[in-house]
């Protein structure tokens, strides 16, 4: 009791000391009304992870996200995955089998690899062209919005044998308007691991239906929904329990590593990403998607008619 | 086709509340009707790619590169091979569905001709099996039979197997719908399936040796189906008469009415005095009520 009353008194002595006037409350209300007003903010929203957020803001702070993360990306990868991840590439790749057998520079693939700034799938692709299928002349063109992982890819790229011999691009872009790309290029357009971070994946996709050839295959590889229940509180509770507190242990970075076990959560499921994907206007082969390890990943495939 | 294509876009999960039809797969219909005609099997792109796919088979081989030259003739990119998920499995599932459907174009019965059963079960298996060399790919079957044997193939290839049966006896007419439906029908898949595995290393001309073991596959299931059915009514014949041995041995059909120590005497004695006691037991026990 009487502690409340002293505090009361050193409240309002601290305020008039600073010199604010006792209806600066209402008055910085008034000023964030007016913000959220201007003209930048049409009032959608998208999610970031559990938290709303104007949809201008998301590109910011996955941007953030990743520039925080580009240099130790494979380590945050190995400890959300416990290295499965590696499995994982290398299943979706072998699966497309990119290259031609009868190879020559007239039909060579042409390769898309989104959100793909460390060049993960675009190695394990021209591995896999060139040592597989013996196509020497495929190429692949990465991009990413994050500069930073970019810069990453083209550091690593040095130490394969494609660094300089114009397989292999590196070009900064948004997947949602692919300026430099033009329509009806591409054989193949990947995303792996990325997708679950854009503003607006239904514009990412109808991007990709753009750029694509006639016959052209989008293949977006992604963490989606464990099909069993036992299996999914098991999982939920190793990605929200643990890998922040690993994140946060390892890389001193809590609030990436929770956004990304969040932005997992708000994915939406294989069928209704099916459902976006046809939307689009690709035909899908099968169910259109294939698990892998239960579901916590899963490799979706549309095809350009 | 095209109306089709977007009738089955229009879809949706949430519209239909179950699992999406992809616009690869075409309108499932869980009925049969012989006033509608069936949906195609295939959505027209993959059906075009591995009809060409198919003609490149006795030059390539059950192979990828079929699956490839298909796409590539048909001005599609070697990337759309991934139109199909089960690689060449997808090309041999492909060719027997479309095989099975052509059988009724292929073979048709004359109205008046006094055919049995069994002879027109026969002209049709025979006219499958005659389709696998006219496509020119009988060089190439041990190749698809491998492929059909694997693990994650074998349930498809086993309702293909089924499903070719049922086609075979229903187009030669068979009307029969009590256990026989089953059984006929597992004979049946069970002598093509050995005929063609046969067929697929004969090198006899005109493959007059695979006639010959189709017609004693044929014969087989004739023979052991009468001598099963004549060992079963045998053994009727037999329960029958057990049955006839022991009512005159005094087994009753009401337990009540049988004597607890009768079962001794009925065993080792003679009938009369079976007979004698049983009457007797019976009045004691109507005097037993009446006193009652």
């Amino acid at each position: 009791m009487a502690s409340r009353l002293l505090l009361r008194p050193s409240r309002a002595l601290a305020a008039s000391s600073a010199g604010i006037s006792p209806t600066r409350a209402l008055s910085s209300c008034a000023r964030r009304l007016q913000q959220s007003q201007s003209p930048e903010e049409d009032g959608r929203t998208t999610h970031f992870g559990f938290e709303t957020v104007p949809e201008a803001e998301k590109e910011a702070r996955v941007g953030k996200v990743f520039s925080s993360v580009a240099s130790s990306y494979d380590t945050m990868n190995d400890l959300m995955s416990l290295g499965i991840h590696r499995l994982w590439k290398d299943q979706f790749v072998r699966s497309l089998n990119p290259g031609t057998r009868t190879s020559s520079p007239g039909n060579a693939w042409s390769i898309l690899d989104i959100a793909g700034g460390t060049g993960d799938i675009a190695f394990r692709m021209l591995d896999h062209a060139t040592n597989i299928n013996g196509d020497l002349h495929s190429k692949v063109l990465v991009s990413d919005i994050n500069p930073d992982m970019l810069a990453e890819g083209e550091k690593r790229s040095l130490q394969t044998p494609y660094a300089n011999t114009g397989r292999l691009d590196f070009k900064v872009g948004n997947a949602e308007k692919l300026d430099f790309v033009e329509s009806d290029s591409i054989d193949l357009y990947t995303v792996a691991f990325g997708i679950r971070n854009f503003t607006d994946k239904e514009a990412a996709i109808h991007e990709a239906f753009r750029v694509l050839k006639p016959g052209g295959v989008f293949a977006c590889l992604e963490f989606s929904h464990v099909d069993s229940a036992l299996f999914n509180m098991v999982y939920k509770r190793w990605s929200f329990g643990a890998i922040p507190l690993i994140g946060q242990v390892v890389a001193g970075d809590r609030d990436s590593y929770q956004y990304l076990v969040e932005s997992i959560e708000k994915f939406p499921t294989q069928e209704e990403f099916t459902g976006m994907i046809e939307k689009a206007g690709f035909m899908v082969p099968g169910k259109g998607y294939e698990n892998l390890t239960g579901g916590i990943a899963s490799i979706h495939k549309g095809i350009k008619p | 086709m095209a109306l089709r294509r977007c009738r089955i876009h229009k879809l949706s999960p949430t519209l239909t509340g179950k699992k999406c039809v992809s616009s690869t797969q075409s309108a499932v219909r869980t009925y049969y009707s012989i006033h509608h005609p069936d949906p195609a099997p295939f959505p027209p792109i993959q059906a075009q790619i591995l009809s060409t796919a198919l003609k490149n088979v006795p030059r390539l081989g059950f192979s990828r590169d079929a699956l490839l030259s298909g796409c590539r003739e048909n001005g599609y990119l070697e990337a759309s091979a991934q139109l199909f998920p089960r690689g060449v499995y997808d090309l041999i599932h492909y060719y027997l569905v479309t095989q099975r459907l052509a059988l009724k174009e292929k073979v048709q019965f004359q109205q008046d001709a006094k055919l049995g059963l069994t002879q027109k079960v026969k002209t049709l298996t025979w006219a499958r099996l005659q389709a696998n060399v006219d496509d020119g790919i009988i060089e190439h079957w041990q190749d698809a039979l491998g492929h059909m044997s694997l693990l994650e193939n074998i349930p498809a290839s086993l309702k293909e197997l089924g499903n070719l049966s049922d086609e075979i006896w229903y187009l030669s007419g068979d009307t029969q719908v009590d256990f026989g439906w089953y059984t006929k029908r597992a004979q049946l898949a069970a002598v093509y399936a050995a005929t063609e595995t046969f067929m697929s290393t004969d090198r006899s001309k005109d493959y007059a040796d695979t006639k010959e073991f189709l017609d004693r596959r044929l014969g087989d299931v004739r023979v052991v189906g009468g001598t099963v059915g004549g060992a079963m009514s045998y053994m009727g014949w037999i329960a029958g008469n057990g049955l006839g041995l022991a009512r005159s041995w005094g087994m009753k059909k009401d337990a009540e009415q049988q004597p607890n120590n009768l079962v001794g005497i009925s065993l080792f004695g003679n009938q009369d005095e079976v007979e004698a006691m049983s009457r007797l037991k019976k009045k004691l026990s109507s005097m037993r009520n009446n006193r009652s």
